[in-house]
């Protein structure tokens, strides 16, 4: 192993010094030593700075490691929550998206903890006793295939998604290795498809994508406590029931109607058919969750004659004494007709153009008053904005160019033909006329002071008025109005909307539907009736439309509103009203009658001149414009889109030879039609 | 221990006697180490390279093994014994690592290994030791043989290996090995300013290589400026050392690591942390320093020039490699891909550390009063031995 040659080579030099060596090499060996020891110092420090970056790392200021590394290893703990103290019944603990609830408490949407299984194979020691052992806690489990899965050379696999929190228990006693759970939420509707649309959906990842959910989807996330919508699940099921009925008995393509506190703007109902479980969002046809009350544009039809008549009084255009022409209008190519005038005078007073429902004479109101008047009326009534409701689908009404606005236009729309409304705005519009004379904003959310059940407190008073509401139609006018529109349903084109011990009030209003080709279909209609109820002491305004109803035998052939929305809302108010606290006043008849009665034709007070046939201002006005007879079909191309015909009326330059829904009334010559 | 049968076991008694029984057994805490850490790193790092884990666990086991019969081997072995197999190992390995740029699998870039059956060999890493071994030679015999050139050899080998390593490149063995050198001239007795301008080159030379190396500038921009660029790999390392905290998530039980790109080697330190915590990692460092810092002050009472500069330089290596393993794993400097001892995963880098210990195991023996190892040359000169 060694020989002497090496060390002589090796040491030959030290082996020659005497013990201690030479001076020099002594201070060799004292230098080497000395660098040695300052070589060990190095080392020293550098050992000492690791240890203080491993202190610095592991304990003083560790870098925490992100969820999803340790996902597995830290689960986190759950919050329990025996007795419910976080929240009330309707909120589950471990969910972190409130519940939506009616105004009487019943829970409309709610989050329930659902539990997603996922195993790491590898971790697994026998997967066909696994399998077998899931199975026993999950039926529907395949268990060939979650076999298949468990022995696959994988870290992560699915087994089953959305399991209970019982399940989860039983599965976690279970004790298998290498399952783990993925907490997660699943919203519900448990009413089906009551308010379906309203109430929208969310997406996979719990995010509001329609309705409710979506434009309070911040709220809903951040707040726990439940969301009390405006909504009564008991009045929406009976306007649902209603609705349906009458969709079906009139073969209707689809159906609306709306229930509005006129005090506070609060909607109590809101129905649009057909629809769907709000459970099945996903797979829901888009025609079903076309929400027709704020979405769906209609040519509101006569239910805008009330507008028009509102506006006259306010503006001083008009009074009810006031009459009218009903004799047909020609401008230009066009013809603005009553379908068959020979039964009421050429010349009707203000009542009786509402009852009748005359489209000249609304017309000639329009007139009178003048494109711009009416203009900044319907602008101030927010016919020409988004309906003002806490839906993201509240759409843009279709309303001709302002710049084109000329005399045809004007009388059109005096009728509500070449616009397009959604019903939520003219429910805004007549609940004006019959609060007192203020717009409220329509709101799905209950009041904070809103009784639970509505009506539970004695009759409203103004004073319900929410403070921002802005008052537009003067108290005596709005008195007039609600008068006038206690008569439609008396003696008008409404009477079958009385419901006894109500006092209904209300229009009814007939727009032609426009066809694939920009045509008015002749007998293919929108049926709508707005009305009010009890009209002596107004507490809600109550909406409802039929899209192209068919004619029964019951309706003599007919499809205007007369036959078909009115008495259809008659059924609704004789159910609803019970629910909603007021009940049927046949007591009073006679005195409530008499404080609701205006006369057909009013007498002219001392000191006026009334309008009528030999003082018409708005008719020279007409004539003024003469030149102007194309500029409808100019202005209605401007307020066309193009839009799926079943959804939304359009409008076309035949706007003008839109008919009077209901000439006369239905009780007095049902065989006409026949 | 030597007591009972002194014929049959004499030799035995007498190494065991005469060896550094410290750095074993330090050695075999570590080893011990590498075992358990590799259990814990393999199942991730098998997944990802697709091999069987058994396999990766049987191959690691078989190193460790072959790299304990290294280090005792090797230290056995007499001072001339060391110095031959320095040279035949340096002349070795400088082939083959002149064979990898022929040779060599390209992998990330660079042409370090050549594959043999069952394992690849980087040859570089059995050039440190030996190379260490060999300049420590060359300075002292320097001394004795005034006409032998000493210095200008061992300059001369080292810019061989400059070159050669600049060639596949592998700017961190050189670097390794630069430092070892200057060293070496350091504990040799080179004069100040000398080394002084050693250590002043070879921070140009890091300079050049940012310039040059573009890998080489990402890293040390990264390091600079922690806020700018990807800090996956260094930021999960430091998660890991997060999540173990004080005493650790416990065996088995870290998750971190499975993330970690290299956690069987580079990384390793990393998952020491989350498994076992700051406790452990401290005694780990503490091992490698016992070893390091305790072998050099051993040298203090070493008066052999040879013994104490190839010493110092294997051990600076050695020392070096875990601090920069344990330094870039906790980014106390940038990241540079180099195995901790005997705990990495790697058959070149394990053999290669149990030469190197091997070495100096062999290099520190105690000598005094050692009867067959005396007696072929002069008596042992008494300066070079301090009795303890």
């Amino acid at each position: 192993m060694s020989n002497p040659i090496h060390d002589r080579n090796g040491r030959s030099e030290q082996a020659s010094l005497p013990p201690g060596g030479s001076l020099r090499t002594l201070m060799a060996q004292d230098r080497m030593h000395a660098r040695l020891l300052f070589l060990a110092g190095g080392f020293f420090v550098l050992f000492s700075a690791i240890s203080f970056k491993l202190t610095l790392a592991t304990i003083i200021r560790p870098m925490p490691p992100q969820q999803q590394q340790i996902a597995p290893q830290v689960p986190p703990i759950p919050k329990s929550d025996p007795k419910g103290i976080i929240a009330g019944d309707t909120v589950l603990p471990q969910v972190h998206r409130a519940s939506v609830i009616d105004r009487t408490g019943q829970v409309l949407a709610m989050s329930l903890p659902v539990a997603q299984v996922y195993a790491n194979p590898l971790e697994m020691i026998d997967p066909t006793d696994a399998a077998h052992k899931l199975k026993s806690v999950l039926p529907t489990l395949n268990e060939a295939e979650t076999k298949r899965r468990l022995s696959l050379n994988k870290q992560f696999v699915y087994l089953a998604r959305d399991i209970t929190p019982a399940q989860e228990l039983a599965i976690n006693n279970l004790g298998i290795p290498g399952v783990y759970f993925e907490p997660g939420e699943r919203r519900r509707y448990p009413m089906g498809r009551v308010a379906a649309q309203i109430l929208g959906g969310v997406d996979i990842d719990d995010h509001g994508v329609a309705g409710i959910e979506r434009y309070f989807d911040r709220r809903l996330d951040t707040d726990r406590t439940p969301l009390r919508l405006s909504m009564d699940v008991r009045v929406q099921n009976v306007v649902h029931d209603e609705l349906q009925g009458a969709m079906d008995m009139f073969q209707a393509i689809g159906a609306c109607a709306i229930v509005m506190d006129v005090h506070t703007g609060e909607i109590i109902s809101m129905v649009s058919l057909p629809d769907y479980d709000a459970n099945d969002f996903g797979k829901a046809p888009p025609d079903s969750r076309f929400n027709r009350a704020v979405t769906g544009m209609y040519e509101p039809g006569s239910t805008f004659k009330l507008q028009t008549t509102a506006m006259a009084l306010q503006e001083g255009v008009a009074h009810i004494w006031d009459r009218f022409s009903s004799i047909p209008i020609k401008i230009g190519r066009f013809t603005i007709s009553d379908m068959k005038s020979d039964h009421f005078a050429p010349w009707l007073y203000l009542p009786e153009v509402m009852a009748y429902s005359s489209n000249p004479a609304a017309a000639h109101i329009a007139l009178d008053a003048g494109a711009a008047r009416q203009q900044d009326w319907l602008r101030h009534m927010g016919f020409f904005s988004r309906v003002p409701v806490e839906l993201p689908e509240a759409g843009h009404p279709i309303i001709p160019s302002l710049h084109n606005w000329g005399v045809s236009t004007t009388m059109t729309v005096a009728f509500g033909h070449g616009v397009a409304e959604p019903p939520l705005s003219i429910v805004r519009g007549t609940a004006a006329t019959a609060n007192g004379g203020f717009l409220l904003k329509p709101t799905l959310l209950a009041h904070d002071s809103a009784p639970a059940v509505p009506g539970a407190e004695p009759a409203a008073s103004d004073a319900d008025i929410p403070p921002d509401a802005e008052r537009v139609i003067s108290a005596a006018n709005a008195d007039i109005l609600r008068k006038i529109l206690r008569l439609d349903v008396v003696k008008g084109t409404g009477q079958k909307a009385e419901s006894p011990g109500y006092y209904v009030g209300g229009k009814t209003g007939t727009a032609e539907k426009i066809g694939p080709h920009g045509g008015y279909l002749k007998h293919v209609n929108v049926s709508a009736f707005t009305g009010i109820f009890p009209m002596n002491a107004p507490r809600y305004a109550i909406y409802v439309m039929l899209d192209s109803p068919k004619p029964t035998a019951q309706t003599h052939g007919w499809t205007t509103a007369g036959w078909n929305a009115a008495p259809t809302a008659s059924h609704m108010i004789t159910r609803i009203a019970p629910m909603l606290g007021l009940f049927p006043d046949t007591q009073h008849t006679a005195a409530i009658e008499a404080e609701l009665a205006i006369p057909m034709e009013p007498a002219v007070p001392r000191g006026y001149r009334a309008l009528g046939p030999d003082y018409d201002p708005g008719t020279a006005h007409l004539h003024e414009h003469d030149h102007e007879h194309d500029a409808p079909a100019r202005a209605a191309r401007h307020a066309r889109t193009p839009r799926d015909a079943t959804d939304t009326a359009q409008i076309t330059d035949r706007a003008l030879h839109a008919r009077n829904d209901v000439r006369r009334t239905p009780a007095q010559h049902p065989r006409d039609r026949g | 221990m030597s007591g009972l049968s002194r014929i049959n076991t004499s030799q035995a008694a007498r190494w065991w006697r005469s060896i550094d029984r410290v750095t074993l057994i330090c050695v075999g805490i570590l080893i011990g180490f590498g075992y358990i850490l590799m259990l814990a790193a393999s199942p991730a790092v098998a997944v990802r390279i697709g091999a069987s884990r058994d396999m990766f666990i049987f191959k690691q086991v078989c190193f460790l093994l072959l790299a304990a019969g290294i280090v005792i081997a090797t230290s056995l072995l007499s001072l001339r014994g060391v110095r031959i197999a320095a040279w035949v190992g340096f002349v070795l390995a400088l082939g083959a690592t002149f064979l990898t740029l022929v040779h060599g699998i390209e992998i990330k870039g660079a042409r370090r290994w050549i594959a043999l059956p069952m394992m690849s060999v980087q040859p570089s890493e059995f050039l440190k030791p030996c190379f260490a071994v060999v300049t420590a030679w060359l300075l002292t015999v320097r001394k004795e043989r005034r006409y032998f050139p000493g210095l200008l050899v061992a300059f001369g080998l080292f810019g061989v290996v400059l070159l050669l390593l600049k060639s596949q490149p592998d700017i961190g063995m050189l670097s390794v090995i630069t430092t070892v050198f200057l060293t070496q001239l350091f504990i040799d007795g080179l004069s100040l300013f000398l080394v002084g301008a050693g250590a002043a080159s070879m921070v140009a030379a890091f300079i050049g290589a940012y310039m040059v190396f573009p890998h080489v500038r990402s890293r040390v921009e990264r390091f600079l400026h922690p806020a700018v660029g990807d800090h996956y790999q260094i930021d999960t390392a430091l998660r890991a050392f997060g999540n173990g905290g004080l005493l650790g998530r416990g065996p088995g039980e870290g998750r971190v690591k499975d993330l970690l790109p290299d956690a069987h080697a580079d990384f390793v330190f990393a998952v020491a942390g989350e498994e076992f915590g700051m406790l452990i990692c401290l005694f780990i460092i503490g091992v490698f320093a016992v070893m390091v810092i305790r072998t050099l002050l051993k040298l203090l009472r070493e008066n052999d020039p040879f013994i104490a500069v190839a010493t110092a330089g294997l051990m600076t290596g050695f020392g070096l490699q875990a601090f920069v393993n344990m330094g870039s794993t906790l980014h106390l400097i940038p990241t540079k891909g180099m195995t901790l001892p005997f705990i990495s995963y790697g058959g070149s880098s394990a053999m290669s550390v149990a030469l190197t210990i091997g070495m100096v195991l062999a290099l520190t023996r105690s000598r005094l009063g050692e009867g067959r190892f005396g007696q072929f040359g002069q008596a042992p000169s008494s300066n070079r031995k301090v009795p303890s």
